[in-house]
């Protein structure tokens, strides 16, 4: 017996949104069915986002409608759309870290008494949906100090205590651990199972064959398909997604290590406890990890950029441990930052300024000077060699696109030939066509002698460009692979802190 | 270069110029004055052939304290002390001066050492309280000014004062303890020690190292903390270069008429703010720099005339230069790095 | 004896315009707005109160009209940083140099005199047990900020605004309108600030009579960390530091030493405080966790 069929839970109807440059959004039609896990796929780029934050009330669309409940709506604001049922979970938590959780699912809709909040009411009121929902979380904690997962929950609590029926999910599952989505696909399935709707904006396969009823598939801005979760495959979705049959994993063939370039034993600080590693000449030594288990810590340390505590760090036989970030540079090392807008890079100074950092210190100045032409002349060579796609070396780094700020940031490191590579998030953010670009540029770096140590939160890129793989986990490195018994189960279960310990003392006398 | 023309008019510092010079106009008008008599009382006060000589000598003082203020300003960092660096300067070079043994001209070099060396030092003690202590440099160089202009008034009322006048002031240098003016008019030697501190601060900028790391420092200081640009030292040396520039100004005052320190004469024209305002319109480069430190300076010498010729207040040429930086501010924004730096210290 | 009942008296007269001044930048910075225009605000608000108080014989209306003129001044700031997202920080040295300028001007072209203006029949505030009225509102005005900041739902909407502005306005609630308040508010509590400098303390109008007063309120909302008790515990500090500075001056040191006092002493306090703090907390180990 199924129930009435009631007004889907959510439906758009020709959504179009141009912004310059492009289409974002080219005629979209999505229609989610009331109690359903819908998947919502596509490359970086392909519009998931846009038509989310139409959907939200973030974004205007140029054309089209929305029908939320059945009913014609044009919401001018996120409040606006929360008012309709609807409820957000960004892939960047919006939360309140020196708050608590009760304050945190409560701010904006807040029990009162006499004009003030009534704190007991609020926690009460968070006991509930815990119990209701099966979300465990202390309603008293801060949520400054929540691991990710259980800043989820909070995220999640906060719409239910709204009384969204139509959850959407942006990514959701991009900063927890095997074990961790898995649970939270329960709570999902439970949310569903009591008539509420989920939208889950991914694109990660596995979650999507897992997790979802149905899919839409979108690519640049138009849906390419529509599939029943039930009746479809990995390939049919991936191939959908990109428009042409692709290498799901790519996986790089090993490379030829050599001598130790980096030498760590025993290096604590802030974030990281007793981490040793080595890192050899000619091989890609991959880091494993959910974000904020140390992997950035660590790398800053390595770079100089974040004081130690204790152990000891070599490169190249020199002891750097107490070395400067510029001394290290100047001993061999370069280092791509996870966050290029903030770190990598100065977005307001033009593409030649940003490449010549590093450089002006060794092969573009002589005697303290910097003569402009020498870093003309390099910006040309480096954007030729590099493919960075800059109508001149003038112009400010803020209009590259971000696949190609990231090729700039990348390319300058590169350049350096330093004996040793340290790389963050290479592709994060990057579209398909630079992802391949930037791994054979890594993997012929490799190739060509080099060292290099990578951090990524894609196990895919892991799996693809390491030679062995190291994981991280509350600050220690809990385990090491090679190559070939790195396969995603085994690093999932490493990642979310069961790996045995043996894998430690196997590194530590490497 | 067609386009950099129009950009050149379309940026936000034509349209605060503009602004500011618009809004002078409305309170022309509410004070009963004619604003386009004014505005031209202000031009042939401060260019015509009465003014141009006071308002060299005045752009001198300016363009110093403007370049003080602008050298730290480049890399994001902020040096509300000019005044305290200024004075200290002064009043060093003012008892270097008179105490010296050394001959005449020697002694007009040291005196304008010891004053450079007194402004660094000074400076130099505030960013040391950003660096070691984490008091933000804005507010450390501005409190530390305070102290610094009592102990100048002091030693210039007390310890220091000429004996029989009345007036709070050192006694004068000896003769020939002085920078040589060109001609019989006010302005000296010093606009050319200003100038050619312009044209190195011009050089660094632009061909040098550190010139660009201090660039990079000031459009993203994360970045360049990430290459390796150590900030406390940065901020040190930037400071101490800033302080110096400011008692270089303070020794030039002193060594020009009426070659002697009198209390309140270095600050009370105002030569740190306007600086500040010039260093901020034109976001610390070099040569907007000097452009803006010459527009204060004729609007500041020609207030006076306007207020000869007209009786509006000179203070409106005050209002319409802070006008400018609040159209400017309101515009433009600069790196967040005082904001950071503040909650870091909090 | 040094320490006595007049000392305190002095510092209670001291520590009441920099308490205001403060209490308004705590708010601001609650608000997520670096307020570093205290400094003008006040200088806005001591013209407004003595030009007004002169005209109408009233110093009520002069505290009166000196809440709405630095409030209507704060709005340069409110409408630089939220709306136009300006540098604050230029923005409050801008507004500082502004008001010195617009006073210096005002008391020429209204008063026809440069530096002070001073008057016998200029009515100033009327004191309850040896203070001004605006003393007592200033205490008051620290409970009811600590309550309303603590909580009341304006209070936690507002600290979260603070907080995470995007998260705030993802639930509806517009940083925007919470960051004017805390500005405009921040103007009321510095147009009081003024009042009672022009008004409570002296009875006059004198060229950029503030003298770093606004600043200093800047320096207690850092130390008091933007919590209202906080904030009176530094004003306080500085009201002893400015009292002590006045005794000191009757007991024969010169005038240039005590004025130097309350600087030293706010510098002092900030080396200790920072000092102990960066002791204490280790920055904090939060990557790439959100």
């Amino acid at each position: 017996m199924t129930p009435p069929q009631a007004d889907p839970a959510v439906e758009l109807r020709g959504i179009t949104k141009r912004f310059p440059g492009t289409l974002a959004n080219d005629a979209v039609d999505l229609t989610v069915r009331r109690g359903e896990i819908h998947a919502l796929m596509g490359e970086n780029g392909a519009g998931k986002s846009t038509l989310m934050s139409i959907l939200y009330g973030m974004t205007r669309a140029d054309a089209g409608s929305v029908r939320v409940d059945g009913r014609e709506a044009d919401f001018a604001s996120p409040g606006d759309a929360m008012a309709a049922g609807l409820g957000m979970v960004h892939q960047s938590f919006k939360l309140f870290d020196s708050l608590s959780v009760a304050e945190n699912v409560v701010y904006a809709a807040e029990p009162r008494r006499f004009g003030l909040v009534d704190r007991a009411a609020a926690r009460r009121r968070v006991r509930e949906l815990v119990e209701e929902h099966g979300l465990a979380v202390d309603p008293d904690a801060r949520v400054g100090d929540l691991p990710v997962g259980l800043r989820q929950r909070v995220e999640i609590l906060k719409l239910l205590h709204r009384g969204a029926r139509t959850l959407i999910l942006d990514e959701p599952t991009a900063v927890l651990t095997p074990a961790e989505a898995d649970a939270l696909f329960t709570v999902l399935k439970s949310l569903t199972a009591q008539g509420r709707t989920v939208i889950l904006v991914t694109h990660k396969l596995r979650e999507v064959l897992e997790g979802s009823d149905r899919v839409t598939v979108l690519r640049d801005g138009r849906v390419v398909a529509r599939l029943v979760t039930a009746e479809t495959s990995a390939d049919e979705i991936a191939a959908a997604m990109t428009g042409r049959a692709v290498e799901l994993d790519r996986i790089h063939a090993p490379g030829t290590p050599g001598d130790v370039v980096l030498g760590v034993s025993g290096l604590a600080t802030d974030g990281v406890r007793e981490a040793s590693l080595t890192v050899r000449a000619g091989e890609i030594v991959g880091i494993a990890g959910v974000a904020g288990n140390g992997q950035s810590e660590l790398i800053e340390a390595l770079a100089g950029l974040r004081p130690t505590s204790t152990g000891q760090v070599t490169l190249l036989d020199a002891d750097i441990t107490h070395a400067s970030a510029t001394e290290r540079r100047l001993k061999g090392l370069a280092y791509v930052p996870e966050d290029r807008h903030a770190v990598g890079t100065a977005p307001a100074a033009s593409v030649a300024e940003n490449l010549a950092m590093g450089h002006h210190r060794t092969s573009l100045s002589s005697r303290g000077l910097l003569p402009p032409a020498g870093v003309r002349a390099h910006a040309r060579q480096l954007t030729e060699r590099f493919g960075i796609k800059a109508s001149a070396p003038e112009v400010p780094a803020s209009a590259l696109s971000g696949g190609n700020l990231q090729k700039l940031l990348i390319g300058r490191e590169l350049a350096h030939e330093a004996p040793l590579l340290l790389v963050e998030q290479p592709t994060r953010g990057v579209d398909i066509g630079a992802i391949q670009n930037i791994h054979d540029q890594l993997i012929a770096y490799r190739d060509a002698g080099h060292a290099v140590l990578l951090v990524s939160a894609e196990l895919s890129e892991i799996r693809g460009l390491a030679d062995r793989v190291l994981v991280m986990y509350e600050g220690r490195i809990t385990a090491s692979y090679d190559k070939d018994e790195a396969d995603e189960r085994t690093l999932g279960l490493a990642m979310a802190g069961g790996a045995s310990r043996e894998a430690v003392t196997v590194e530590a006398v490497d | 270069m067609n386009n950099r023309i129009l950009g050149a008019l379309r940026s936000p510092i034509t349209f605060s110029v503009l602004a500011g010079v618009l809004i002078g106009a409305l309170f022309l008008v509410g004070t009963g004055a004619d604003p386009i008599a004014s505005y031209e009382a202000v031009l042939t006060g401060s260019l015509g052939a009465d003014g141009i000589g006071s308002t060299l000598t005045t752009g001198t003082s300016v363009l110093g304290m403007a370049l003080a203020l602008a050298i730290p300003l480049r890399a994001g960092l902020i040096n509300l002390g000019g005044d305290g660096q200024l004075v200290l300067g002064g009043i060093t070079a003012a008892v270097t001066g008179i105490y010296s043994p050394l001959p005449a001209p020697l002694t007009v070099v040291l005196a304008l050492l010891a004053g450079m060396a007194a402004g660094a030092a000074y400076a130099t003690l505030a960013a040391l309280c950003e660096n070691h202590f984490g008091v933000p440099l804005l507010v450390s160089s501005l409190l530390l000014s305070y102290p610094a202009m009592s102990l100048a008034s002091y030693l210039a009322r007390y310890p220091l004062k000429e004996p029989g006048s009345s007036l709070p002031q050192t006694r004068a240098l000896p003769d020939g303890v002085a920078l040589p003016a060109f001609g019989d008019s006010t302005v000296t030697w010093g606009l050319v020690l200003v100038v050619l501190a312009a044209a190195a601060y011009w050089f660094t900028d632009k061909r040098t190292a550190i010139g660009y790391e201090i660039r990079m420092t000031g459009l993203n200081a994360r970045f360049s903390a990430y290459a390796g640009v150590e900030r406390r030292g940065l901020t040190l040396k930037l400071m101490s270069v800033s302080g110096a520039t400011a008692g270089l100004v303070g020794a030039i005052g002193v060594l020009s008429f009426p070659y002697r320190f009198v209390d309140g004469s270095l600050t009370a024209p105002g030569y740190t703010w306007t600086g500040l305002t010039a260093a901020l319109l034109a976001t610390a480069a070099p040569l907007g720099t000097v452009v803006a430190s010459f527009f204060f300076a004729v609007l500041q010498v020609g207030g006076l005339a306007m207020e000869r010729t007209t009786e509006v207040p000179r203070e409106l040429t005050q209002v319409l230069q802070a006008i400018v930086i609040v159209f400017l501010a309101a515009r433009l924004s600069f790196p967040s790095r005082w904001f950071n730096r503040r909650k870091e210290a909090v | 004896m040094f320490f006595d009942s007049d000392l305190l008296m002095s510092a209670l007269r001291a520590l009441t315009p920099i308490l205001l001044a403060a209490l308004g930048g705590a708010i601001c910075e609650r608000a997520g707005v670096f307020n570093i225009g205290l400094e003008g605000m006040m200088l806005m608000g001591c013209f407004t109160a003595v030009a007004t108080s002169w005209f109408t014989g009233s110093p009520w209306l002069g505290v009166l009209a000196a809440a709405l003129a630095a409030a209507a001044y704060s709005l340069i700031l409110a409408v630089g940083t939220v709306t136009l997202r300006g540098d604050a920080v230029v923005l409050g040295v801008a507004m500082n140099l502004l008001a010195v300028g617009l006073t210096s001007f005002l008391l020429r072209t209204v008063f026809g005199v440069q530096g002070t203006f001073d008057d016998p029949s200029l009515a100033g505030l009327p004191l309850i047990g040896g203070l001004s009225p605006l003393a007592y509102l200033s205490w008051a005005a620290v409970g009811v900020a600590a309550v309303m900041l603590s909580r009341h739902v304006w209070g936690l909407r507002l600290r979260g605004v603070g907080e995470a502005p995007d998260a705030a306005a993802t639930l509806g609630v517009s940083p925007a309108k919470y960051k004017y308040a805390a500005v405009l508010l921040s103007g009321v509590l510095c147009g009081l600030a003024g009042s009672q400098l022009a008004l409570g303390n002296v009875t006059l109008f004198t060229e950029n009579m503030t003298a770093g007063r606004g600043w200093i309120a800047v320096v207690a909302v850092m130390l008091g960390r933007a919590l209202p008790l906080g904030v009176l515990l530094a004003a306080l500090l500085f009201g002893l530091a400015e009292a002590a500075g006045f005794r000191l001056q009757g007991l024969g040191l010169p005038q240039q030493a005590t004025d130097a006092a309350p600087y030293v002493v706010t510098l002092g306090a900030l080396f200790l405080t920072t000092a102990r703090r960066r002791r204490r907390v280790r920055p904090s180990s939060t990557g790439a966790a959100s």
